[in-house]
Formats: C-alpha cells, sequence, structure tokens
C-alpha cells in the first residue's frame, strides 16, 4: 500500500512538473495574436488580393521565425486569418464581421478594391479596430475614420506630381485623354486626373469608362481616339486591361503619349501589351520589383516572393508588407494591443520601411494623417522594361 | 460624325460578335439536348483559351494546331462532364443550375492554381492592319470572324446533312419519340455536351491571341451568349447569328454616343423588349 501511494506521488510530482513546463515558459511563447486580411483572392481582381494576402504571409513568417512580438512582456506569435470577399462590398462586409466577432481580431493588414473598403470600415470603425488597406477612394480616409490607414500611394498622391513633370518635361502634350474602370477606384482616379491635369492647363478631351472584364476596347477607343488626344491615360485600369487598351490603341493607329496614372503591377501589363504597344508608357505609380532601380530591400523581397509563389508582386505588395512592418513595430513599442495606443505609437514621425522612410500624412487632402507618404518615381517603358526618369515629391510630402 | 467613324464602329462591333455566336451556339445545342442550362460554359471558353495559349503561346505549335487542339480538347471535357455530372441532372433544372455553379467556381478556382492570377499573352496569330478612307480593319480579328463563321456553316452542314446531327435534333424536338426511332439518347446526350463544349472552346482559343488569357475571362462571353440567345431564339442557329449581329451593331455604334455602362444597360433593355413583346426570340420556333 505504501509503495503504490509513493508511486502515486512520484507519478503526481512528476505531472506537476510537466505541466509547470507546459505552462511557465511555453505559455507566454504560445499566446496567439490573430491578425485579418481581406481581399479578392477569385475573380477578375484576384491579383490584388493574392498580392496582399502573400505579403502578410511573407511578413507573418518572418516574425514567427524570429521568436514572434514581444509585447508588454508577452510573446505573441501572429495568426493569420484571411477571407475572399471577390471584390464584393457585402461579401466584405460579411468578412468583416467575421473577422471582428468570431475571429476576434483588433487588426485588419490589407485590403483592396475601392467599394469593399467602405463596406469593412462600417464595421471596424465603430468597433475602434485598426484597418490599414490598399484600396484607392477618396472617403476611405477622414477623421470620421481615425483607425483606417492607406499603406499604398493613392491617386490623389500620383495624379498631380506626374502631370507636373509632364508639364515640364514634354510641354508640347496638351490633350489628355483619361479611361479607367466604372467603380469608385476608377471614377476617383479620372476624377483626380481631371482635377490635377485641367489645374495645370491641360485640356481634357475624354474622360471615359468601361466595366471591368471588358476584353474588347475598339468601340471605346474609336470614340476617344477620334478626339485626338496628345496623352491616352489608362489611368486605373488593372494590368491586364491597361494592356489591352494600349495594345489595340496601337492597332487603331494611336501613335501619342501614353500614361498610366496609378498602374501597379507593369509586368503583366507588358506581357499583354507586347513591347511595341507598352513601349514608352510613363508610370507614376509603379514598382518592378526586378529592376536596378528599386531598394535592395525591395529587391531581396521580391525574389523570396517570385521564389515562393512564382509570380512577380506589384505594388501592392510592397505596400501590405511595409505596412504589415509598421503596424507591428507599433505594438511592440506601444506595449499593448490596445488600438488607441498603438495609433498613437504610429502617427506622428516617420517609419523605416521596406520603401525607405514613410511619413504619415495626407491631412491638407483627407484631413486626417492616416496617408503613407513616400516619394514618386516616374519611370517610363522602354524595351519591356521599367526605366525610372525622374523622383517627384507627392503635395503632401513636400510640406 | 463622319462616316468612317459609323462605319468603324459597326465594323467593331461586328468583329468579334461571330466568336461569341460560337460560345451562344455550344450553350443553346446543351440546353436543347439536355435541357441543361450550363453556367459553367464560360468555363469550357477559358479552358479553350488556356489550351491554345499552352499550344501555341508556350509550346510553340502552330495556330490552326492550337485550334483544333483547344475544340478537342474541351469536347472530350465536355463529355467526361456530361458522363460524370450532367447526365444524371438531365430535366432536373435546379439541380442542374447548383451544380453548373459549383462547376464554374470548381474550374476557375483549378485554373487558377495551375495558371495564377495573372493575365497571360497569347502572341498574335495574324498581323497586319488593313486601312481605307479612315477605317481601320486587324487582319487577326477578320481571320477570327472568318474561321467562326466557319465553323457555325459546318456546324450547320454537320446538324442537318449527317445522320448523328439528325439524330441531335430529333432528341432536341422529342427525346423519346427519338428513343422509340432507335436514337441513342444517352450517347447522343454526351456527343451534344461534346459539340456544344467544343464550340466555346474553339471561341476561346479564336479569341486568345486578341485578348489575354485568365481564369476568370470566362464570365463575360456566357452573358454575352445569354443575351445573343435570348434575342435570337433558343435552340435557333440562324437566331444566334442574327443576335450576335444584333448584339455587336448596338455595343459598336452605342459606344459612340454613351457610356458603357449605357451600353450594357441598352443590351439587356433589349432582351426584355424580346422577352415582352416576342418570349420565343426573333428566330426561335414556337
Amino acid at each position: 500500500m505504501r509503495t503504490a501511494l509513493s508511486v502515486i506521488r512520484v507519478v503526481a510530482a512528476l505531472a506537476s512538473v510537466a505541466v509547470m513546463a507546459v505552462w511557465t515558459p511555453a505559455a507566454a511563447a504560445d499566446k496567439v495574436l490573430p491578425i485579418g486580411v481581406l481581399g479578392p483572392l477569385s475573380g477578375g481582381a484576384a491579383a490584388y488580393g493574392l498580392d496582399t494576402s502573400r505579403a502578410a504571409e511573407m511578413k507573418a513568417d518572418e516574425i514567427n521565425a524570429a521568436g514572434g512580438l514581444k509585447i508588454g512582456g508577452d510573446l505573441y506569435k501572429i495568426k493569420l486569418i484571411v477571407y475572399d470577399h471577390k471584390a464584393s462590398a457585402a461579401d466584405a462586409a460579411t468578412a468583416a464581421n467575421k473577422l471582428l466577432f468570431q475571429d476576434k481580431v483588433k487588426y485588419i493588414i490589407g485590403n483592396t478594391v475601392g467599394a469593399t473598403c467602405n463596406a469593412v470600415q462600417t464595421v471596424t470603425e465603430p468597433q475602434k479596430v485598426l484597418f490599414s488597406f490598399m484600396c484607392w477612394g477618396t472617403k476611405n480616409l477622414g477623421p470620421d475614420k481615425p483607425y483606417s490607414f492607406r499603406s499604398l500611394l493613392s491617386q490623389w498622391e500620383v495624379a498631380e506630381p506626374f502631370y507636373r513633370w509632364v508639364k515640364e518635361k514634354h510641354p508640347s502634350i496638351k490633350r489628355i485623354a483619361a479611361i479607367s474602370p466604372n467603380d469608385t477606384s476608377g471614377i476617383d482616379t479620372n476624377t483626380a486626373v481631371v482635377k490635377y491635369a485641367k489645374a495645370l492647363g491641360f485640356e481634357v478631351v475624354a474622360d471615359e469608362y468601361y466595366e471591368r472584364g471588358t476584353k474588347d476596347f475598339y468601340p471605346t477607343l474609336t470614340k476617344i481616339l477620334a478626339l485626338k488626344p496628345d496623352l491616352l491615360d489608362v489611368a486605373a485600369a488593372p494590368a491586364g486591361e491597361a494592356g489591352l487598351i494600349l495594345k489595340q490603341a496601337r492597332e487603331l493607329g494611336f501613335k501619342g503619349a501614353k500614361g498610366w496614372t496609378a498602374g501597379v503591377n507593369p509586368v503583366p501589363m507588358i506581357s499583354v501589351a507586347g513591347k511595341e504597344a507598352a513601349e514608352g508608357v510613363w508610370t507614376p505609380a509603379n514598382i518592378d520589383v526586378t529592376s536596378e532601380f528599386v531598394s535592395p530591400a525591395v529587391r531581396k523581397f521580391g525574389e523570396a516572393f517570385v521564389t515562393r509563389y512564382k509570380e512577380v508582386p506589384g505594388a501592392i505588395a510592397i505596400a501590405n508588407y511595409a505596412a504589415f512592418d509598421v503596424i507591428t513595430k507599433a505594438m511592440v513599442e506601444a506595449g499593448s494591443l490596445d488600438t488607441d495606443k498603438v495609433l498613437a505609437a504610429l502617427t506622428g514621425r516617420p517609419h523605416q520601411t521596406i520603401w525607405g522612410p514613410v511619413v504619415i500624412g495626407g491631412k491638407d487632402t483627407y484631413g486626417i494623417d492616416r496617408q503613407f507618404l513616400y516619394p514618386v518615381v516616374i519611370a517610363e517603358i522602354r524595351d519591356g522594361k521599367l526605366v525610372d526618369l525622374a523622383q517627384v515629391a507627392p503635395i503632401g510630402l513636400k510640406k | 460624325m463622319s462616316l468612317s467613324l459609323l462605319v468603324q464602329a459597326l465594323l467593331n462591333g461586328f468583329g468579334l460578335a461571330m466568336a461569341y455566336v460560337l460560345v451562344a451556339l455550344g450553350l443553346t445545342l446543351i440546353f436543347s439536348i439536355l435541357e441543361i442550362i450550363n453556367f459553367a460554359h464560360g468555363e469550357f471558353y477559358m479552358v479553350g483559351a488556356f489550351v491554345a495559349y499552352l499550344a501555341f503561346g508556350v509550346w510553340g505549335l502552330p495556330y490552326v494546331v492550337a485550334l483544333l487542339a483547344a475544340i478537342v480538347c474541351v469536347a472530350a471535357a465536355g463529355v467526361v462532364a456530361e458522363r460524370l455530372v450532367f447526365r444524371h441532372l438531365c430535366g432536373k433544372t435546379l439541380n442542374a443550375f447548383i451544380v453548373s455553379l459549383g462547376l464554374l467556381w470548381v474550374m476557375q478556382a483549378a485554373a487558377q492554381l495551375v495558371f495564377g492570377v495573372q493575365d497571360k499573352s497569347v502572341p498574335s496569330a495574324f498581323s497586319g492592319i488593313v486601312r481605307f478612307s479612315g477605317v481601320v480593319i486587324s487582319v487577326e480579328r477578320l481571320a477570327v470572324t472568318l474561321a467562326a463563321a466557319a465553323l457555325i456553316v459546318a456546324l450547320y452542314a454537320f446538324l442537318e446533312h449527317t445522320r448523328t446531327g439528325r439524330a441531335m435534333r430529333a432528341t432536341a424536338q422529342d427525346a423519346d419519340a427519338a428513343a422509340l426511332l432507335g436514337v441513342n439518347i444517352e450517347a447522343v446526350s454526351a456527343f451534344g455536351f461534346g459539340v456544344g463544349c467544343g464550340l466555346a472552346g474553339a471561341s476561346g482559343a479564336l479569341l486568345a491571341p486578341i485578348f489575354s488569357v485568365s481564369p476568370s475571362m470566362g464570365e463575360l462571353p456566357v452573358v454575352k451568349a445569354f443575351i445573343i440567345i435570348i434575342i435570337g431564339g433558343m435552340g435557333s442557329l440562324p437566331g444566334a447569328v442574327l443576335g450576335g449581329l444584333l448584339l455587336g451593331a448596338l455595343e459598336g455604334v452605342g459606344t459612340l454616343f454613351f457610356s458603357s455602362a449605357a451600353v450594357n444597360l441598352l443590351g439587356f433593355l433589349m432582351v426584355i423588349a424580346v422577352l415582352l413583346l416576342r418570349p420565343r426570340g426573333l428566330l426561335g420556333g414556337t
């Protein structure tokens, strides 16, 4: 009997030691920080969503591989929760609700496609959830949305410096035609192009829209080219559609200058347009991660991305990677996961990112500093490659 | 507005209408025989485009070989889909509707996994531009129109003048009566589904060098195909051609005066008008 009791005591002691071993050091390392990511992962805009989620995945894996985030004495491993909203505002709102109330996230880092951001914000703002995105929409940022950030330069940041550069360097260009998809992103982009081009003294001869998914641009281009523009701006067209527009414009005999104010993925654009049609396109919002003109950090990220996903990342991927970096560092600095404290750590100072130094500004345009600002690089496509021509500061950054 | 601009607009509209008519004919053929509306029909168009992309764009085979490969591969995929899935849903409209939607997503996701999401470019099969009096015609678009028209004529000849074609028409009119007369309904259904999908595959392969190729590229052609069928009349080959030409003219000329959203609206208004005034379509049977 005594022997049996001794055995029980030893087993109990060993068990308690084992339990302690599990509870104490590992418990701190096992804390999980759920972070939401949204985007169109299927359908016509899937390239944007996949760039978004893959960049988040890469940054989260880097952080976890380095041991996690040390926030206020606790060590957190990041758990990404990714939902596909298929570029639908209704699905985006549903996904945001799931993230907040089912998955209990306090941070959503990454989303694209204008109208879906508005839908997500109706859920995140009342709950004080920090939401960083790459959507292009004027109404995505404002004093009524203090927990929302845009991590990618939008059309409002790039259109003015781009057309200022065109006016300075190519004074013979007088007549502008802009074409964009018929949705929030497209309308905002054309609005910005028209506003700044007119303010700089250009004549805007066409302000055209097409439905996303369109493949045959002959009808629309016939109308535009009859107006004899000096510069055709495929403003907010995504890579595939921008490539088709340029290819078909060339077929229809257009020989003028070409711009892509808000284009963000040049490699597939050039592939679709063909070298001849893409030749000479000026692009102020672009990035080619394989180019010798980008920073070593961006090039390294691009190489890792291509190795892992077999596709070349666009500016959206870089922007979300940078946002993930900045926000997670702000959590560490704040020593808290409280979004108000993280917000305080985020704003009011520059951040070192994969882009280089980034300032969170935009108050003049949006009434609140929630826009990541970094210099606009104007590049030209030459022989199928991006060649940097100039660096121009957005108005907000100049100030 | 100059006359040349109007002619250009009409040519723009007619230019690719025949390729969309091929998609519409495949859809209406399948509906006639199996009484199934295949919402995944646009994905068979997409598969045809990817076959052309691989055969012509990647492996460098002659374009005609790529086109034939697309027709055969997509027709074979159609036969497999009919044998495995749609045969069991014949006459069950709602079930077939749900299953075809599921197939649509499965095929899109599979293409996304295999080829990625970024648009793929297929080199031009024919180069050159013809210009006259201010009007521009792309040789490539002209070739697509002629090839699509040739396929439509071949389909018409097949349905009218071959034993299998007559069996397909008989099955479409009355499957029970056709069976009593010795028609193998199961074989005809599988073959008809294959031919219908093959037509979509041909259209995808024809348009691949003009457009880019992507997993979601089938969404728009299938919408156009539905409009063409409703305007022309379900089951009518001449009706589909007429519907395609009318839609092409509307889109080509309409874009000169209205925004693209308004032109799309006009297409649907035309569908509503046809459904209200002549529900069987302009050339549809009773």
